[in-house]
Order: C-alpha cells, then sequence, then structure tokens
C-alpha cells in the first residue's frame, strides 16, 4: 500500500516538475516545491490520524460530523470568496478548504451508522440516514460552486451500501431516476434506458406493483423532464447548466478537453520525454498542474507511464479492497471501503475527464495533482487505512 | 456494544472488485485508443497547434528637456530572434543565416546560448539589421523555421546635445544582474537604465512589454490569433521632464568643447540642474541600442574617462573659492574685525617655511573685504591662525561640504572635510602643523569638494543661505492617470545661524570680484547683468592648476548659480571666469525666465 503511494506521489513530482520547468522562481515557490512541503505536511498528518482511537472516531463520529458541516458553511459567512467561489477558509497565508476533509468525515459518519449494532441493512429505510448524511454536505458544496467534490460525496455512499449488505435493487431503486432525467434529453438513449428499466424491473422478483409503480415514475420523470427544462427560463437554464460545467473555459466550449486530448493523445507509446511536452510547456492548458496533470503525464511519458499510473491506482484500490475484506470490525471495514472509493473515484472521474470521456467537472487526481487540502486529505485517509487496519483495537 | 462483526460477503467483494476492473479497462481502452490508434493524429495536431507568444516590445518614456524639447526619444530597430526548439538540429538554418547576417556559424551559437530563456522561447542573435538583410531573411523564410524578426524600440537623440553622462545609457540586463530584478518583470537581454536618468527613473521610464499570441503551423508561419488568448497591448514608459534648459545646455557643452572640466548652472531657489556638462563626454547615439564591445571598452579605456561624471563623481580641490568659508567664519564668529588689515608682501612665512600669495609681488594692506575681492592669500593665511581648525570645518560643513547633496544622480562622491579629529588620525597627533591649516585655508590639501557640491555652495551664498538639493528630474506625464506628476523636492533647509550682514558682506564682496577694477574675477563681467562670482586656481601635482570659477546672477526673482571647472585651466580668473561671463551672456539674451515652474507656478 505504502509503496504504490510513493509511487503515485512520485510520478505526479516528476509531472509537476515538468510543468513548472519553466516557470522562473526560487525552488519553494514554485509548485513543485510547494508540493512537496504538503506532502511533508501529509507524512506529519498520517502521524496524527495514526494515534488517534478508533473508539474515538467511532463515538465521536456525530460530532465531528456537525463540525465539518459547520465548516463546509463557514466560507459563505467569513466571505472569502476567490473568483467568485466560497471554497475556501483563509487563516493567514493559509488557504484550505474543509470541503476536501468533510469527505472524510462522511465516510466515517455513514460508517458509524451502518455499524450499529441493531440495523437492518435489507430494509430500504436504513438507507435513509446514510443517504442523507452525504446529501447534506453535497448540497452545501453544490452551492459552492464544487461539482466534483459534492459528487464525491454521493457517489462514495454507494460501495459502503454495498459492502454494508444493502440490497442492490433498493440501490437501484435510488439511482434509477438520476439516470432517467439525464437520458431524457436525447430520445434513444431515454429509449434504451427504457428497455434496461423493463428488463431489470422484470427479473428482480419483487412485488409486481411496486415494480409497476416504479416503472411509471421513471417513465414519467423521464417525459416531464424535456417538458420542465422548456419551461424555465434561459437565465435558469444557464444556471443550471454552469453548474455543470464549473469548471469548463468561459471563452470556448470544451477546449481544454480538447487540448488535453491533444496532448494525452500526442504522447504515443513512449511519450515526448521530460520537459519535451509542447502542449504543457506552451501553455495550452490552464489547470495542467492541478486537474490536468494526468495530460502531462499522458504527453511526456506516453501510454505506458498513463498505464503504469493507472495501474498503481488499480493496484492500491485492490489493496485497500483486500484490507477492508480481512478486517472483522466492521466500522473499521466500512471506512477503509469510504476511503478506497473516494480516492478511486477521484482517479477514475479526473482521468475520464481528462480524455474527454466525461465533462469537464474538476476533481484533482489523488497524489499527483497539486493542491495543499487535497493531498492532505489523502494523506489522511491513508493514515487512516493504517491504522484501523492494525487491527489493534480489540 | 461498540463493535460489531464485519459480515461482508466474498460476492460482495467481487462484486466491487468488478466495478472497479471494468472502470479500469474502459480507461485504458479510451488511453490505448488515443495513444496508439490515433497517435499519429494528435501528434500532427500538436505539432501544427503550437501557439507563440510574440512579445511587442514597449517604447521608453520620451525624455524632454524642461521646455518639452525632445532630448531622448525612440526609434525601431529589427531584431533577429530564433526559437531553439523549433530549429532543433537543423544546420542549414545556421548556414543560411550565417550566410545572411555575415556572422560565423560558431558566433550564431554563441549568442543564442548567452541569450538562452528556455528552449521555446525566442533567443537573440542580430540586431538592428538592416532593411535588405531583413528582406533577404524574409525571402527564405520558408527555409528557415524558427526564425523570428522583432521590431524594438532604441533610443534616438534628436537634439545637439550630448548630455552624456546626464543621460546614462541602456544596458543588456546580464544574467547576473537578472537574479535581483527578476521580480520586476526583465528577461536577458532587455534593455536597462544604466547610470544617469536612464538609470536613476527606470521605473518611470520603462514600459511594460505586451504580448499577443498567434498560432502558427510547422512551418513556423502565423496561421492567425489564438482564439481564446486575447492579446496584452504593449505600455509606453512614462514621459520624463528634465530640468536642463536643452538650449543652454547646448551652448555650455560647446563652451567646453576640446576641454577637460565641467560647467554647472543651478537654480538656487529650488535647486533645479540647468545644465550640467562634463567634458571629455561622447556621443549617446553610441548607445541608443545595444553598446558595440569595442565601442565599449574604448571608452572604457580611455585615459580621459569620458564615461565619468566629474560634476557628481569628481573630487577637487576647491582652491580660493573656498576662501568664503573662512570669511564667513570671521565674521560670525568675530574672530577679527573686516576693517583689521594684513599687509601682503607676497608671501607669509611660518616658522621655516615660506607661504606664497599668487601675486608675488605682494597686495599691500588688505582687510577681509579686499582680501576677498583680489584673493589675496596672506590675508587668509593670518586669519587661519585665529581660528580653530574644527571652527572652519564646521562652517565647511554648514555647506553640506563632505556630504553627498543627494542629487537624483547613482554614484555620488562625498567630498572631504577635514577636522581635528582627521588630521590626528591621518598624520598622528603631532603629525600636522599650522602649515596644514594654511593650505586648508586656501582650499588646498586634503580638503576636496565635487563640481555640484560648488554650485550648490555658490546658490546658497546668493540666497543667504538657503540649501536646495540639487536635481534633474522635473515631472513626469503618468500615463495611468493622465497628469503630471512633479517629483518632491526637499524644501526650508537652510543655513540660519548666519547673520544676514554677513551673507550680505560675502555678496557685496563676491560682486567686486567680477566688477570692480582689481577683482581676480573682471574677466566675468557682463553689461548689463550683475554677475557675482569667486575665482579659484586649484593646485594640483598633475601639471597646470584647475581653473574655477563659482558665481551667480539674480534676475526677475531667479537666482542662478553656476560652478565651472576646467582641468589645467590655468588660473581661475583667466579660463573658467571668460566661460562664466560667455554663459551669462547666454542666459542674458535668451533664457525665457521662468517662475519656478516646478512648483507649480506658471510663467508670465
Amino acid at each position: 500500500m505504502f509503496i504504490t503511494v510513493f509511487l503515485l506521489c512520485i510520478s505526479g513530482l516528476i509531472a509537476l516538475y515538468s510543468a513548472s520547468l519553466h516557470v522562473e522562481a526560487p525552488f519553494f515557490k514554485k509548485v513543485i516545491g510547494k508540493q512537496i512541503l504538503w506532502m511533508i505536511v501529509g507524512l506529519l498528518a498520517i502521524l496524527v490520524v495514526f494515534f488517534a482511537q478508533r473508539k474515538l472516531l467511532f463515538n465521536g463520529a456525530l460530532i465531528l460530523y456537525w463540525i465539518g458541516i459547520a465548516l463546509i458553511i463557514a466560507p459563505y459567512f467569513i466571505g472569502n470568496s476567490v473568483a467568485g467561489a466560497n471554497r475556501w477558509i483563509v487563516l493567514g497565508p493559509f488557504h484550505f478548504q474543509p470541503s476536501e476533509f468533510m469527505k472524510i468525515i462522511v465516510i466515517i459518519g455513514i460508517a458509524r451508522y451502518l455499524s450499529k449494532n441493531d440495523l437492518v441493512i435489507s430494509d430500504f429505510k436504513s438507507l435513509i440516514i446514510p443517504l442523507f448524511l452525504a446529501l447534506l454536505p453535497m448540497a452545501i458544496v453544490l452551492k459552492q460552486p464544487d461539482l466534483g467534490t459534492s459528487m464525491i460525496y454521493i457517489i462514495l455512499v454507494f460501495p459502503m451500501l454495498i459492502w454494508a449488505g444493502a440490497r442492490i435493487y433498493h440501490l437501484f431503486i435510488i439511482i434509477a431516476p438520476v439516470i432517467s432525467i439525464l437520458t431524457a434529453f436525447n430520445f434513444y438513449s431515454f429509449f434504451i434506458w427504457v428497455l434496461c428499466l423493463i428488463v431489470i424491473l422484470y427479473f428482480s422478483k419483487e412485488k409486481i406493483w411496486l415494480a409497476i409503480v416504479l416503472f411509471i415514475f421513471n417513465l414519467s420523470l423521464g417525459f416531464a423532464t424535456p417538458v420542465l427544462w422548456n419551461r424555465l427560463k434561459p437565465y435558469q437554464q444557464n444556471r443550471i447548466l454552469t453548474l455543470f460545467n464549473v469548471e469548463a473555459d468561459p471563452q470556448g466550449s470544451g477546449y481544454q478537453v480538447i487540448q488535453s486530448q491533444i496532448a494525452v493523445g500526442s504522447g504515443g507509446l513512449f511519450g515526448k520525454g521530460i520537459g519535451n511536452g509542447t502542449q504543457t510547456h506552451l501553455k495550452f492548458l490552464p489547470e495542467q498542474h492541478t486537474d490536468f496533470i494526468f495530460s502531462v503525464v499522458g504527453e511526456e511519458y506516453g501510454f505506458i507511464g498513463v498505464g503504469s499510473v493507472l495501474l498503481l491506482f488499480l493496484i492500491l484500490t485492490v489493496i485497500l479492497i483486500s484490507v477492508a475484506f480481512r478486517l472483522r470490525d466492521r466500522f473499521s471495514s466500512l471506512v477503509v471501503i469510504g476511503v478506497t472509493s473516494v480516492l478511486f473515484f477521484h482517479a477514475v472521474i479526473n482521468v475520464a475527464m481528462t480524455i474527454g470521456l466525461m465533462p469537464v467537472t474538476g476533481l484533482p487526481l489523488p497524489f499527483l495533482s497539486y493542491g495543499g487540502s487535497f493531498i492532505i486529505t489523502c494523506f489522511l485517509m491513508i493514515g487512516l487505512v493504517f491504522n484501523l487496519s492494525m487491527d489493534r483495537h480489540r | 456494544m461498540f463493535y460489531s462483526q464485519n459480515n461482508v460477503t466474498l460476492e460482495r467483494r467481487n462484486l466491487l472488485i468488478l466495478i472497479v476492473l471494468t472502470l479500469f479497462v474502459i480507461l485504458i481502452a479510451r488511453l490505448y485508443q488515443l495513444q496508439i490508434v490515433q497517435y499519429s493524429r494528435f501528434a500532427g495536431i500538436a505539432e501544427a497547434n503550437r501557439i507563440r507568444v510574440i512579445s511587442r516590445e514597449a517604447p521608453r518614456g520620451i525624455i524632454f528637456d524642461r521646455n518639452g524639447n525632445i532630448i531622448a526619444d525612440n526609434k525601431s530597430q529589427y531584431n533577429v530572434n530564433l526559437i531553439p526548439f523549433e530549429v532543433g538540429q537543423n544546420e542549414n538554418v545556421y548556414n543560411i543565416l550565417s550566410e545572411i547576417l555575415k556572422i560565423p556559424e560558431q558566433e550564431i551559437r554563441r549568442r543564442v546560448r548567452k541569450n538562452w530563456r528556455g528552449q521555446f522561447l525566442p533567443a537573440r542573435i542580430a540586431e538592428d539589421i538592416d532593411f535588405e538583410t531583413l528582406t533577404e531573411l524574409e525571402e527564405r523564410r520558408l527555409e528557415l523555421p524558427g526564425v523570428l524578426f522583432s521590431l524594438e524600440p532604441i533610443r534616438s537623440f534628436p537634439a545637439g546635445a550630448n548630455l552624456s553622462q546626464v543621460l546614462g545609457y541602456l544596458r543588456e540586463v546580464g544574467k547576473k544582474d537578472l537574479r535581483m530584478i527578476k521580480d520586476y518583470g526583465y528577461r536577458p537581454g532587455d534593455l536597462i537604465g544604466w547610470e544617469g536618468v536612464e538609470h536613476e527613473y527606470e521605473s518611470i521610464l520603462r514600459g511594460k512589454r505586451g504580448y499577443s499570441f498567434v498560432q502558427v503551423n510547422a512551418f513556423g508561419q502565423e496561421v492567425g490569433e489564438v482564439r481564446n488568448k486575447r492579446s496584452v497591448e504593449s505600455k509606453f514608459g512614462n514621459d520624463l521632464y528634465l530640468t536642463i534648459d536643452l538650449g543652454l545646455q547646448q551652448y555650455a557643452e560647446e563652451l567646453l568643447n576640446g576641454k577637460k572640466g565641467v560647467i554647472v548652472a543651478m537654480d538656487a531657489l529650488n535647486g533645479e540642474i540647468l545644465s550640467l556638462v562634463s567634458k571629455p563626454d561622447y556621443s549617446p547615439n553610441l548607445f541608443s541600442g545595444i553598446v558595440r564591445s569595442d565601442v565599449w571598452n574604448s571608452l572604457r579605456n580611455d585615459p580621459d574617462k569620458p564615461l565619468y561624471n566629474r560634476v557628481t563623481q569628481g573630487t577637487y580641490s576647491p582652491g580660493s573659492t573656498f576662501k568664503m568659508v573662512a570669511a564667513l567664519a570671521s565674521l560670525e564668529e568675530t574672530i577679527l574685525d573686516p576693517k583689521t588689515s594684513f599687509r601682503c608682501r607676497g608671501s607669509y612665512k611660518l616658522g621655516r617655511r615660506d607661504f606664497k600669495c599668487w601675486k608675488l609681488g605682494g597686495h599691500g594692506r588688505m582687510n577681509l573685504y579686499d582680501a576677498i575681492v583680489n584673493s589675496c592669500n596672506v590675508y587668509f593665511f593670518s586669519l587661519i591662525r585665529k581660528i580653530d581648525i574644527d571652527i572652519w570645518a564646521e562652517y565647511a560643513r554648514k555647506f553640506r561640504f563632505g556630504e553627498l547633496t543627494n542629487i537624483d544622480m547613482y554614484g555620488e562622491s562625498q567630498g572631504l572635510v577635514p577636522d581635528k579629529a582627521f588630521m590626528d588620525e591621518k598624520y598622528g597627533i603631532s603629525g600636522w602643523t599650522e602649515g596644514n591649516k594654511l593650505n586648508l585655508v586656501i582650499g588646498q590639501g586634503d580638503l576636496l569638494v565635487t563640481p555640484i557640491q560648488m554650485v550648490r555652495f555658490a546658490g546658497t551664498l546668493a540666497t543667504n543661505g538657503k540649501l536646495s538639493t540639487p536635481h534633474l528630474g522635473l515631472k513626469y506625464f503618468d500615463r495611468d492617470n493622465d497628469r503630471f506628476h512633479y517629483f518632491a523636492q526637499s524644501t526650508g533647509d537652510s543655513i540660519d545661524d548666519i547673520s544676514t550682514s554677513s551673507w550680505e558682506f560675502i555678496q557685496k564682496a563676491m560682486y567686486d570680484v567680477v566688477n570692480s577694477r582689481t577683482g581676480t574675477g573682471r574677466a566675468a563681467k557682463v553689461r548689463g547683468l550683475d554677475v557675482y562670482g569667486k575665482t579659484g586656481t586649484a593646485q594640483n601635482p598633475h601639471g597646470d592648476p584647475h581653473s574655477w570659477f563659482i558665481g551667480f546672477v539674480k534676475k526677475n526673482e531667479q537666482v542662478i548659480a553656476i560652478a565651472i571647472l576646467v582641468e589645467h585651466g590655468g588660473s581661475g580668473g583667466g579660463e573658467a571666469a571668460v566661460i562664466a561671463s560667455r554663459l551669462f551672456r547666454y542666459y542674458q539674451k535668451e533664457l525665457v525666465p521662468q517662475h519656478f515652474t516646478s512648483r507649480g507656478i506658471n510663467r508670465d
């Protein structure tokens, strides 16, 4: 686990080194220098977390959760909006983003709830609290606006629910309406979705009246969406569209994505070599050291480079799942799964948007992207897993 | 109660791993498609898709004289640059460049290394190419990928005056300097003001470089503007107005042609320098762009030091011009009744040594007044015997001798006023005698002054003690706010503890230096203008004495002080006083009186 994390950090630093190659500044003012400093802070954070008591986390989960909520609301009131976004709390020279740390807190909160002894997980009602725990911070962060981070809160719930033994059918019921709305804008996608829906509901062996209600609900939702959408005023439509495209270049639609695809594609099998990426160094990508760091790797190290990075993430994920599987304590196990989902989905969504498989949402790549709060959060999560996996609290 | 059993099933674990693997395979497949299948397509796009950042050099601010005549302007020059990455190993490019520019290939490579800013950024290889060369390069452009021309502003000097040391010059920022000033946006090869006002007012004169972003194809040809990057216009530097009067300056430079020496003229009431000449000088056109190393070396190694600003950096013995210090000390400290007289027989005996007066036959009986008018050494020898050296030094320091005038020019010297402590230090407590004092009182010995201190000295004498700070910067035009800013001047500094009667005594004597029949400064007399002055003849070990004249005129509520020094010019009453009269005559005829323009009061 540590070796993979270490290797990921190193590859990130190499890419950052390259990205800051032609920046003239003292070493520790460059992105790479600062990133190394953050990593050192992250290592210290691991130590702190390592000595945290499992019992303390378990009992304090609820208090921690509300503190976290207070912190992510705080930027609205302290009012240090950076470029119109209320994400940061500014403490002297430090800007930190509480929404990053909130990811860990949400994991702990949900794990705490799902490891209650008297919980009947197969009951649909048991899913309401975990969803609420994720939806509340999601709503707050969505307003900041930070679509990427808010998506992470909700996505991490599902692997945890699966792990805890929730019925897949129930999860499907939750996800189905979202898919109905999203597919509704295109006739063919909606048509295929409806077919899938019929097949799944038919084979689900649930009560027939429930299936029919669900089907009709989703169908009408799908039909209603375009109608409702068209009745919205253009500025309202715009507001929603901006929400889903917060990080996109306002001057040209998808310009970044096209450029990052060119960067990755032109890398070929072996890449162009360190510091030689023309896309990288001619400043095509405004956020190449944060959200688009993967394109730097892709351009300069080619398929071999990005393949290795992805493989490292795969190995890390599998190791984490095995750790979670091995643990006998349900709370610890769930926390590890939560951490796994956060890291994995961060990686997948980031890579997917870099190579044009997803719209740009602004999620960094764990251990590689530049960013203080995020790198510390990642290190904290690893420290947490290490702590809980010791099983020494028994 | 805290612990519930982890009851996850193998089935669930495998489900998660399956999801993970699926997503992983999708990503890898997409990467495979991008990087392997479509590689050549994207590589082509990336190659063609280069954005080139073209910097638009900003002209420096124009330098005007006080009346708005242009002293230093800008003109354009074509430079050739090369982008190392795009040229790569293409030997052909170097061949062709060498042929067209007539520079050896090795030299081109050396320049690329010297001006290296990164392999994607243009490095300068030739400057100020002529039009023919430019067309030739343009014709063969297709053979020269990665070679660019840039149009850059350089200095031109339309005025007839040299003003060399006043202006200073522009110099390429070297790699070493860059470390210190990088934060201000300088890049290797940029021009930066060095010495003079170009240096002093660098931050005002310097423009702000603009950028435009063009998309170029693989041949280095511009394809068009880049869609999402707006170009940034370059910003002119602010125009600077000097206190110099160009006409007077031109005339003063002519007066000193072929000589070594100094002319400074200053408005004594506000410190505005009207002309500042230090000869020998050099033509500023030598420095319009980047200085050729042979020109630079010949200027550097010239024994007459044309780069050296004698006005602010040169330290000299002031000679008899300094006698007024002892005279004021005597008047104020009532050391001697001004009516007390001594007989001058041409020399003064101290112990076994004879201290000579300049007039071999002697002046006869002299009181203080006559002694200034006739510049009698013997009187002052007798006087200084009665004055403590520290009192004398204190009076010299009242005029701020021995310290910087804080003129707005870099590298000013502060000169030296010896006092008892200094003499004890230098010669030992018993190593110096009254004889040293006799030298000091007539402005010789260890005493050292700069011409800029001397012009202020003259101005202070003229204005009953006003100590204005000499300065060359008058105002500048602030482009951002569209208005003029006047440079702040120190005001109110003056010598308050000398009585008006003493000032008037000295001024009257200085008037008679020029206007009486026996005065040593008779040659400076101008019909119809009241010229005040004092001559000085400073002995020096290198040859003929230096010829000094300091003085002033008061006209139309304006007080103009001057200091003139001709190195090895002989007696002050000869060389320097003659130049003074010409200068004042010019002033009388040509100079439009301006009432303190810098304080915002308009001309009448």
